[in-house]
């Protein structure tokens, strides 16, 4: 049963500052709820305050420009994401990502910037947004700042965000030449929360010969979004084949630290780590062939 | 003349409108003038000894009106089989000693939820932690705990079916196989978790608003257990938000509101919420089976021997029920010369287990057709010819046990045949398995000792030709409302829309025992059409006053169109009729009464259903990921009443059981369910749901309505089972232990490439 609480709408930015700076006590920001009320329900999280920014218009939006890239306000639902035709542009891969996503009533409900701070390491978004380069702008009384996304996530259901601060934006730069995102999540049925995901951005050099740069990023693998680091630098400055990309899998899986639970066990976890990241490597490849 | 003007068609449900419109009351809605919130302490041991519960903090907090313990009850123990005491032996508040997590010891009654929620954190309990066990293979042995005195090994029921020389059988066999199996629980999930309204007044009557499968199991239980008159307790059931077997039991809702009520005079609510619901009501049996079966090499079944060992859970409930009709099940639909089947419920630290959906039957599937599947496969013979080849078939006795009246098994094949071999050849890593079963219309069993029939339905006819058709059946959603309006006015020959029924309360509804074992079809009605037969007798008496023929002449009445069956041109309204009949009644409308009792139908049903199902899946070879393709079945429900409230059956019971088969499971630790929640417990969702289709057999069955048989749980009980065989055919494994999960499907896939 949910515990009593203030309920609390903020319909500005400021206004939300104003309030988190008088709650700062104890208070939680729902922005959709979709994760956040069934921890409530459980009675794992009993906040005071609860303050409701979903309906600061002036944080739900998609802009793009050419010279710096995407920008999603924080309170833009996951819907929205999935029907933008500016994403479905320039980041289709942000759009599958979202069609998998729960379930359409949550997504026409839930936001990307409550997602993100829920601090989950199952979350969709997070994997593929890291391996896009994404950064993350939060605002405060005092200050604005902006950070890496991969620096946001600390620990499970534990983000950079400090008190009094909130999550308002979240930016995606333009990807470099002939670079790709590709994508998997494994769940055991559709629309379900993944077992373990991979996100792998590739870019190849001018001759398309040998990967310049990649990313490969790692979903329900570890306490936040992983980055396996030396997997990545196993690919740069290489010609991909078979054989690198099965290696370079078995590397991501070594550097993975998920756990076991009751829907799969640690052995399968990395199993899928494994394989995915292989399979999803050697598509970003193929895609980053292929792109411009 | 069509031969019937209502059956077989496809009717909307009578309370659909009122459903989607939002005013059905269900329970959850109902409120009440000066009603108060009760909520339930419950056990956080698996196994304990109460020493001493202090309630005093509690009922000090404000807004609390009253807390109640074992101690505040009469101490008796309560069950369904009330026939046999030592198996009634659940006490609902537990006085000394709790044997679950989950179990009750304390209910409060307060002014609003949160008051109650809050009081329950102050109620004291002093336990005394006693050793568990959780697996019946433990418990059953020697020196392990033991939950109730008199269950020495913790053994509660035992059941043993024989016949035949199964000895002699596996003697002559050329080909014997056996193997273990592990079938996992799972849960209800009713959208309507368990909850009461209970209304006790200062005259002595208490009445009940519950969300329940059988009202009058309720009244019976609830009087006796509170020291009541059986005809002082009303319980009201207009709406119920799903069944699935989950609620024919007295539950902890029903009998703390109850109890809070009377303490206080003033009416109680209470409504489990998901986590109690998950937790702390009842779920299907887990169920570790051995199967042997011997046969000869052109696949001819000689013998079959199965032994199981049931996750009981801390108390009976309805679990030995399950325990004989899974063995029952067992050797169903085929003829077995021998057989030889011994169960144990055996007591566990665990929620208990019970009814759902299948009743014991889709553990008996499952185990069963996946060994037939081995079993051809060994003997290089095609599932379908195996399953022909011993298929039960119209008049086959099953000694000691039952007769079989109707049966298309056979047709059922042929179409599954037909449209296996319309699929071509399939792609690789994809399989189609098949599943052949049956299931009982009705269980003959009175362990409960009703005196009265198992079903009844008064009628009423008005003036204006309106029928009040009283029916003692519950509807769950599974649709027995629309399907009784249709007998009764096809028997009477009227319009459905003539018929107004009144069900779900004990003090203007005739008994019937309620809805489960796939009952209210063949039991209510065959009441129903009684009764209707009898007020049509009497209104024809009216009618051939009226229309004066020779003698010799047949009246009937069709859409009502009084008329003599040879010359139907010559007839009356029914609707003028019936006021002229009433007029000459001295004004007394029509009355009539039906009932049903089966008679000399063997030990368990008076008849069954048939069917088959093959379900189509892809399994990922390299993660074991099974995609559900197609989903198809074949059934023989006799003559249907209403082809679109078999749709929904089937559909309904095709993502019950594909989640049982697949996803759905209750994992423990030390008697803790890990997964209380939506999230976590896995049911299949729309987008998950393959296409599905239901190709009809029409038999006739003498002892149902109008020839009809059960259509409803029966559906449950081949997916689990069909659904291992798709993966067998489309991996060469078989995994014989529920639910087939990618995981399990994967590490016998790495078992198989290291051989």
């Amino acid at each position: 049963m949910i515990h009593n609480f203030n309920y609390r709408r903020a319909t500005s930015v400021e206004e939300t500052l104003g309030l988190l700076e008088k709650c700062k006590e104890d208070y939680k920001i729902i922005c959709g709820g979709q994760s956040l009320l069934i921890l409530m329900r459980q009675g794992l999280v009993a906040p005071e305050n609860l303050i409701d920014i979903k309906s600061v218009k002036e944080m739900s939006y998609i802009d793009y420009d050419p010279k710096n890239g995407l920008k999603i306000g924080a309170a833009t639902i996951h819907r929205e994401i999935e029907k933008s035709p500016l994403i479905k542009k320039y980041y289709p891969v942000l759009v599958e990502m979202e069609k998998n996503l729960a379930s359409v009533q949550t997504r026409n409900w839930g936001t990307i910037g409550g997602n993100l701070a829920h601090g989950d390491p199952a979350g969709d978004p997070g994997p593929i947004l890291i391996a896009s380069n994404a950064t993350v702008k939060m605002a405060s009384l005092e200050r604005e700042r902006i950070l890496p996304l991969e620096d946001f996530f600390i620990d499970i259901f534990e983000t950079a965000l400090e008190e009094g601060e909130l999550l308002t934006e979240i930016q995606l730069p333009i990807l470099p030449k002939k670079t790709a995102v590709a994508y998997e999540k494994f769940s055991i049925i559709k629309n379900q929360q993944g077992i373990v995901s991979v996100a792998v951005s590739i870019t190849i050099d001018e001759d398309a010969v040998k990967c310049k740069d990649a990313r490969i990023v790692l979903g329900a693998a570890a306490a936040i979004p992983l980055r396996a680091k030396e997997a990545e630098q196993m690919l740069i400055g290489k010609k991909i084949d078979t054989k690198l990309l099965a290696s370079v899998g078995k590397k991501a899986s070594e550097e993975s630290d998920p756990v076991s639970d009751i829907h799969a066990t640690e052995t399968y976890r990395r199993f899928l780590v494994k394989t995915l990241t292989t399979k999803v490597a050697k598509k970003a490849w193929e895609l980053a062939k292929a792109a411009n | 003349m069509k031969k019937y003007t209502v059956i077989n068609t496809p009717v909307h449900n009578i309370d659909g409108i009122a459903k989607i419109t939002g005013r059905a009351k269900y329970t959850f809605d109902i409120t009440l003038p000066r009603m108060l919130h009760g909520k339930i302490l419950r056990s956080s041991y698996p196994h304990a000894e109460i020493l001493n519960i202090d309630t005093s903090k509690a009922e000090r907090l404000k807004g609390v009106k009253a807390v109640l313990t074992g101690k505040d009850t009469l101490g008796l123990k309560q069950g369904i089989w009330r026939r046999f005491k030592e198996l009634c032996d659940e006490e609902i508040l537990a006085r000394d000693k709790v044997r679950y997590i989950g179990e009750p010891v304390a209910t409060v009654a307060a002014i609003d939820e949160d008051t109650a929620e809050e009081a329950l954190d102050l109620i004291e309990v002093e336990y005394k932690p006693l050793p568990g066990v959780f697996e019946p293979l433990e418990a059953i042995k020697e020196g392990a705990p033991q939950l109730h005195e008199q269950a020495e090994r913790n053994i509660n029921v035992t059941r043993h079916i024989e016949w035949g020389d199964v000895d002699d059988g596996f003697q002559k066999a050329d080909y014997v196989r056996e193997d273990w199996f592990r079938c996992s629980s799972q849960a209800h999930v009713c959208m309507e978790t368990h909850c009461a309204v209970a209304d006790y007044t200062p005259e002595g009557k208490l009445t009940v608003y519950t969300s329940t499968q059988s009202h009058y199991y309720i009244k019976v239980l609830l009087a006796e257990i509170l020291g009541l008159r059986e005809n002082d307790v009303r319980v009201i059931s207009r709406y119920t938000g799903g069944g699935f077997g989950s609620k024919f039991e007295l539950d902890s809702a029903q009998f703390c509101s109850s109890l809070l009520s009377m303490k206080l005079c003033q009416p109680v609510k209470i409504v489990l919420s998901r986590e109690e619901e998950f937790t702390a009501t009842k779920r299907r049996t887990p169920m570790f089976y051995y199967v042997r079966s011997g046969v000869k090499k052109d696949g001819t079944f000689l013998a079959k021997e199965a032994r199981v060992f049931t996750e009981g859970g801390a108390y009976t409930a309805m679990g030995a029920t399950a325990l004989y009709l899974t063995g029952f099940f067992q050797s169903f639909p085929y003829v077995w010369p021998s057989y030889r089947y011994d169960g144990y419920r055996v007591y566990t630290n665990t929620a208990p287990t019970s009814a759902m959906r299948g009743f014991g039957a889709p553990q008996a599937t499952f185990c069963a057709e996946t060994q037939i599947d081995l079993i051809a496969d060994e003997l290089g013979i095609d599932p379908i010819e195996i399953r022909r080849k011993n298929a039960m078939y119209p008049g086959y006795e099953v000694p000691g046990q039952a007769t079989i009246q109707s049966c298309g098994l056979d047709q059922c094949l042929d179409k599954i045949d037909g449209w296996i071999k319309s699929r071509g050849e399939l792609p690789r890593h994809r399989g189609i398995g098949i599943a052949a079963y049956g299931f009982m219309s009705g269980g003959i069993f009175n362990w409960f000792d009703t005196p009265y029939a198992f079903s009844s339905a008064v009628i009423q006819i008005n003036i204006d030709g309106k029928v009040d058709l009283f029916v003692g059946s519950q509807d769950m959603g599974q649709g027995s409302n629309t399907t009784m309006a249709m007998i009764c006015a096809e028997e009477l020959g009227v319009k459905f829309e003539d018929i107004r029924l009144h069900m779900g309360d004990t003090e203007n509804c005739p008994v019937d025992l309620g809805a489960w074992g796939s009952r209210e079809t063949l039991m209510q009605g065959n009441a129903v059409k009684m009764a209707a037969s009898k007020a049509k007798q009497q209104i024809l008496e009216f009618a051939t006053a009226k229309l004066s023929p020779n003698i010799v002449y047949d009246l009937d009445i069709k859409d009502g169109w009084i008329h003599l069956i040879a010359r139907p041109e010559r007839g009356l309204s029914y609707y003028d009729v019936v006021k002229e009949a009433i007029r000459g009644k001295e004004g007394q409308p029509i009355i009539a009464r039906g009932h049903y009792t089966p008679h000399r139908k063997g030990m368990i049903s008076p008849a069954y259903s048939f069917g088959v199902q093959a379900v189509e899946a892809d399994v990922d070879p390299e993660t074991g990921k099974i995609t559900l393709k197609n989903c198809v079945t074949a059934h023989d429900c006799g003559q249907v009443i209403n082809p679109l409230g078999v749709k929904g059956q089937l559909e309904g019971a095709m993502a019950m059981a594909a989640g049982y088969g697949f996803t759905e499971d209750l994992p423990m630790d030390e008697g803790k369910i890990l997964n209380p929640n939506l999230v976590d417990y896995m049911l299949l969702r729309a987008t998950e749901m393959p296409e599905t289709e239901v190709m009809e057999v029409e038999t006739y069955e003498p002892e149902g309505p109008f020839g009809a048989k059960e259509a409803g749980e029966g559906l449950t009980n081949p997916t689990a089972g069909a659904l291992s065989n798709a993966v067998f055919h489309a991996t060469g494994i078989s995994i014989k232990n529920l639910p087939i999960t990618p995981e399990k499907v994967f590490n016998a896939l790495k078992e198989k490439k290291k051989k």
